[in-house]
């Protein structure tokens, strides 16, 4: 169906169109956690941690008897199951502590002053011992066992989760080869910095004895389910409401212990509870992007093409795991299948230690896996002597192949999307070597990345379900399971429906904050919503249309498939009458047999599970994308400018080119600050720099100039050829940026971020080789 | 955070309050003093606020015969717009235009960031490059005027007594010069929000002839305090700017470095911040 629609004159599809929350959210209007405000309503805090690992022992009675407490809890007073998929989490701890962000007490007070005093009046006894918070430490036969809720998974002591994988006859491919490079790639933590800190309302009625949270989740029917278990109580007795969400980006996938702790202060105090982070409290305890050290090896044959690839993986899971432990699932997709390689091997462990716990980022895994592996590329390039263009672009990924490990792709704009960059960095020359060349160097550098852009299949379903409904006026409602994070989604879901329908925009409401209210779906990860809930929302509409139509086609007294939706109005094309949609909504219902214009649909993508070597094509679609950067070096200070970033991206179809390049330059400015500047840096397991002041995030002065060219293949599982895109262009960013580095400087940095100081150590050893 | 507040309007309120308060911080724009406050348990003395003071002598920069009056209140944004400024002490200009962000521009003032005494304060060393003079007043009313080397004492510590205030700040107009070398360096990550890691504020003049005959050299974040690197501008005295041999960069940069004392910090290492400023300080030669 969408394929004979390309063909038609599209007039929405296409068009730029600004956010339609946009207003609410420019004006203030728009209800962030941190707006809600119930009656009656409690402040919560958590008391955490002062020792990265330690013993303790707990005394709340002062507390308590401040006034205007109304509650205050440690483990002792929580019946509980532990969270996190490894079920390794507690939510409050007892008698230990195993990280600098550990629950082990929570206040619910009149006033969040009093809340915040009354922690200050809990006395806890600490017995601290030695952490360990080098993962190669943990993996030490004498290593004491950190996390002790792991049930065994015979992966071996301190690890979360092991991953192995292996495509090809890798020894034979090793023979093959002509040049074998072999690093380390050490990869730094980074944090998500949503604007909106972390925040919760919990509501326990004590009447209905149900639940219901006011959430920034980005998984609202996960949430529920998990919540529910950490609670043990029913699933359908929790309703999740989303607020506002002021920031995703991954880090509200899983659920964190404020959250129960928050609904556990509602359930005993029988009042709705709010708990709301601070700034550095949001720096210390959200989850941040993995840090790992990475040792790749990799070769290639005399005529440059690659023939093997080798990771070894050591990720610092910290104290608990999260679904973060999982991003191995898309670094292997990187190793095994980015530019097409006869063999590989791929193993990661994620490692327990007593640093703050890792989460779930944009990218999940890919930038860093994509930084490991094009520097990779670059240092083979430079070995085997040949272009680094040349030879990214006689082992790009091609159309009809299917991967090592069986991603098919049935579209792929990678070749195209190289040439482009490679064409597009080559003749457009900004400040590009104009300044003092003794002082300055300039270089270019490339990467590309592949990553699911139809899903992915890692829970028992990927699909999500939409309810349409257009009223007597000729108003449509989608009531969709997927949710806005911020990224727009809800915007492309009313464009898809206005061109069905021929309905304007300002028509069209979305509903997609409200589990007692919205279907099912899985949840914002994987780049998945505008290729998955648009599949469903189109799905929705054509069961809708076929309604209209039969009762349009009775009205007009001609037959079906004359009819086209025109401007608000059914239209038979041969002779040239119509009828208002509203009109026959109207018919519809208020004619007999008396039926509303309502349909429900559920979208399952086509993907499969991969099976248990990790095998399978486990996406609708897949992304390809390619940058170049320009960078200047100061040799003097170190200091790296990024002057240019070009991006050719494979996304299938431009369905909103406004939302496309807002997440775009969003998601190259994420990669920037990973390539040049952002490091949550931790010391024995305390954070050094929780805050804006030391956590260098970039601002908007440091926005080099970003130059996009949408590649469109028309990938026929997409809802109007679309792919998924939103993670895809921070990935390859830092990885560009570090190669452009090394070519200015020809020396390389090996790490990320690639610092002012990181760089002028770099020269400074190049000059003393040199002398 | 309970605290109390006094806002006065004129001088002679302004040195009531200063009398009949014994605990009490001036408070200006504020930039400095709240993400102090926020660390402190209790906070256990009043905020004197400037903010509403209408004395014009605070607040104006004003331009006399041979000096310019800069008062207290002066925003960096004021200083950014000012043209005498911007043409005649370019280093000055500079330093205020890459403080912290435009908004922040609009309310931090000249005063809060010498009485702050930040080793990494950028108008502060563009303050010191220049030779400034404080000028300051007493609860009961007496100024007196010292030159700003002799105003910061330490880390976060200045030569001011707790019953007075700085009211201006007053630089010397050099009237003989024919041109001027000024800028100000600030090394940092970002190109805004950034505190300097390592700064450099150079304000040298020359004759008809490009011979330098004043040079005022000063540097931040790579010492306890700001520090004026006298030898170093000694050093290009009598030495045409146009012309200077590569050698003598190197060893005028060496002149400056002998004045840092670095340490490592989250931000940079003290190899860092001494290389860096060996690096800049030769840079404005070249
Ligand atoms: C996000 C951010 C970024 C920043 N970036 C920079 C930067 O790039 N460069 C830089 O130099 N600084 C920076 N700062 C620090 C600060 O903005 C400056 O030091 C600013 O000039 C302080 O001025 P203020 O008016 O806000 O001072 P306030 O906070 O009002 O006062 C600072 C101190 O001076 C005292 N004080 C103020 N006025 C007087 C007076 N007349 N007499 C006696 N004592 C007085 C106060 O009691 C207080 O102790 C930054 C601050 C923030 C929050």
């Amino acid at each position: 169906m969408s394929n004979e629609k390309m063909t038609e004159k599209l007039k929405v599809i296409g068009k730029p169109q600004p956010k339609i929350d946009a207003g609410i959210r420019i004006t203030g209007k728009a209800v962030y956690g941190q707006d809600i405000k119930l009656p009656y309503m409690l402040y919560g805090a958590i008391l955490r941690s002062e020792h990265p690992y330690s013993g303790f022992s707990i005394d709340v009675s002062e507390a308590k008897k401040l006034e205007g407490v109304v509650c205050v809890i440690t483990a002792d007073d929580v019946d509980c199951n532990n969270i996190s998929y490894r079920k390794d989490h507690p939510i409050l701890k007892k008698g230990e502590v195993n990280c600098l962000r550990d629950e082990i007490a929570a206040v619910a007070a009149e006033s969040k002053e009093i809340a915040v005093q009354a922690l200050k009046l809990i006395k806890v006894n600490y017995k601290p011992g030695h952490g360990i918070y080098d993962p190669f430490e943990a993996l030490k036969p004498e290593a004491r066992i950190i996390n002790k809720y792991l049930k065994d998974t015979g992966q071996g002591k301190n690890i979360s989760h092991k991953f192995l994988y292996e495509h090809g006859n890798l020894d034979e491919e090793k023979r093959k080869s002509k040049e074998i490079v072999s690093n380390r790639f050490v990869l730094p933590r980074v944090t998500h910095c949503c604007l909106a800190t972390s925040n919760i309302t919990a509501d326990f009625s004590p009447v209905t004895k149900r639940l219901t949270l006011y959430s920034s989740t980005q998984v609202p029917f996960l949430y529920q389910r998990d919540m529910a278990h950490a609670l043990k109580i029913n699933p359908s007795d929790i309703r999740v409401v989303q607020v506002v969400i002021g920031g995703g980006f991954g880090s509200k996938l899983d659920m964190y212990p404020f959250e129960p702790i928050a609904a556990i202060l509602s359930m005993k105090t029988c009042r709705p509870v709010q708990i709301i982070f601070d700034r550095e409290e949001e720096f210390i305890a959200s989850p941040t992007r993995q840090a790992m050290v990475m040792d790749i090896e990799a070769g290639i044959d005399k005529n440059g093409r690659f023939t093997f690839r080798e990771a070894n993986i050591v990720i610092d899971n910290g104290a608990y795991t999260s679904w973060g432990a999982t991003t191995p699932f898309v670094m292997m997709q990187t190793f095994s299948s980015l530019y097409h390689v006869p063999a590989c091997r791929f193993e990661s462990k994620a490692v327990y230690t007593n640093n703050v716990y890792a989460g779930s980022f944009r990218g999940y895994g890919n930038p860093q896996a994509t930084f490991a592996l094009e520097s990779t590329i670059d240092l083979l390039a430079e070995k085997l002597g040949m272009s680094k263009t040349e030879m990214r672009l006689i082992n790009a990924n091609f159309k009809g192949e299917t991967s090592g490990q069986g991603l098919t792709y049935y579209t792929c704009g990678h070749k195209e999307a190289l040439e482009m960059v490679i064409d597009k960095s080559k003749n457009q020359n900004s400040e590009f070597g104009i300044r003092n060349e003794k002082r300055f160097l300039f270089g270019t550098g490339y990467a590309s990345m592949l990553h699911v852009g139809g899903g992915a299949k890692i829970y028992r379903s990927d699909g999500c379900g939409t309810r349409v409904n257009l009223d007597d006026y000729g108003h449509l409602t989608i009531i969709t399971g997927s949710t806005e994070i911020g990224q727009g989604s809800e915007t492309v879901l009313a464009m898809l429906a206005s061109e069905e329908l021929s309905i304007p925009i300002s028509k069209i409401k979305v509903i997609n904050t409200d589990t007692d209210v919205k279907p099912w779906d899985v949840g914002v990860h994987a780049s998945r919503t505008t290729f998955v809930a648009g599949n469903s929302l189109l799905g929705a509409i054509s069961k809708l249309k076929i309604k209209l139509i039969k009762k349009a086609a009775e009205i007009l007294q001609c037959t079906i498939d004359e009819l086209i939706f025109v401007n608000e109005e059914i239209k038979s094309e041969h002779k040239n009458n119509s009828v208002r949609i509203e009109k026959v909504v109207r018919e519809i219902h208020f004619s007999q047999p008396n039926e509303l214009c309502t349909e429900n649909f559920f979208y399952e993508p086509s993907s499969e599970f991969q099976d248990k070597d990790y095998k399978g094509n486990v996406s609708g679609a897949y992304a390809f994308a390619a940058q170049a950067v320009k960078v200047e070096v100061d040799t003097y200070t170190g200091n790296v400018k990024v002057l240019d970033v070009y991006v050719a991206q494979d996304v299938g179809k431009v369905l909103n080119p406004m939302g496309l390049t807002g997440q775009i330059e969003g998601g190259v400015l994420m990669g920037v600050g990973y390539g040049i500047s952002e490091e949550l840096m931790v010391e024995n397991g305390r954070i050094l720099n929780p805050n804006f002041h030391n956590y260098k995030m970039l601002t908007a002065s440091d926005v080099p100039n970003i130059h996009f060219y949408p590649i469109e293949t028309n990938d026929s599982q997409g809802p109007y050829g679309a792919k998924g895109m939103a993670e895809a262009p921070l990935i390859p960013t830092a990885a560009a940026i570090a190669n452009a580095v090394a070519d200015a400087i020809q020396a390389r940095i090996y790490s990320l971020p690639v610092t002012p100081e990181k760089i002028l150590k770099a020269l400074k050893e190049k000059n003393i080789k040199h002398k | 955070m309970k605290f109390n507040v006094i806002s006065p309007k004129t001088k002679t309120d302004l040195l009531k309050a200063m009398k009949n308060e014994t605990y009490f911080r001036f408070g200006a724009g504020y930039t400095d003093l709240i993400p102090e406050m926020k660390k402190m348990e209790d906070i256990g003395y009043s905020i004197i606020n400037l903010a509403q003071l209408n004395d014009q002598t605070f607040r104006n920069i004003k331009r006399g015969q041979d000096v310019i009056r800069i008062g207290t209140l002066a925003t960096a944004a004021q200083i950014v717009n000012d043209e005498f400024i911007a043409e005649n002490f370019p280093v000055l200009h500079q330093a205020a235009n890459c403080l912290a962000s435009s908004q922040i521009r609009q309310v931090a003032t000249v005063g809060g960031n010498l009485c702050t005494a930040s080793p990494s304060g950028d108008i502060s060393c563009a303050l010191v490059s220049i030779q400034a003079q404080c000028e300051i007043l007493s609860e009961s009313g007496n100024l007196r005027l010292i030159p700003i080397a002799d105003f910061f004492i330490g880390p976060r510590k200045t030569s001011m007594k707790n019953n007075e205030i700085l009211r201006s700040v007053i630089v010397p107009i050099n009237v003989k010069h024919h041109e001027v070398h000024s800028g100000f360096l600030k090394v940092g990550t970002r190109r805004s929000m950034e505190c300097s890691v390592v700064s450099l504020a150079y304000h040298i003049l020359t004759d008809k002839k490009a011979i330098i005959h004043k040079a005022g050299i000063a540097i931040g974040a790579v010492a306890p305090t700001i520090r004026y690197a006298e030898e170093a501008g000694n050093f290009l005295l009598g030495k045409n700017i146009s012309s200077i041999h590569p050698d003598d960069s190197e060893l005028f940069a060496n002149e400056v470095l002998k004045y840092a004392s670095p340490i490592s910090d989250l931000r940079a290492s003290a190899w860092y911040r001494s290389e860096v400023l060996f690096n800049i300080s030769k840079s404005i030669l070249e």
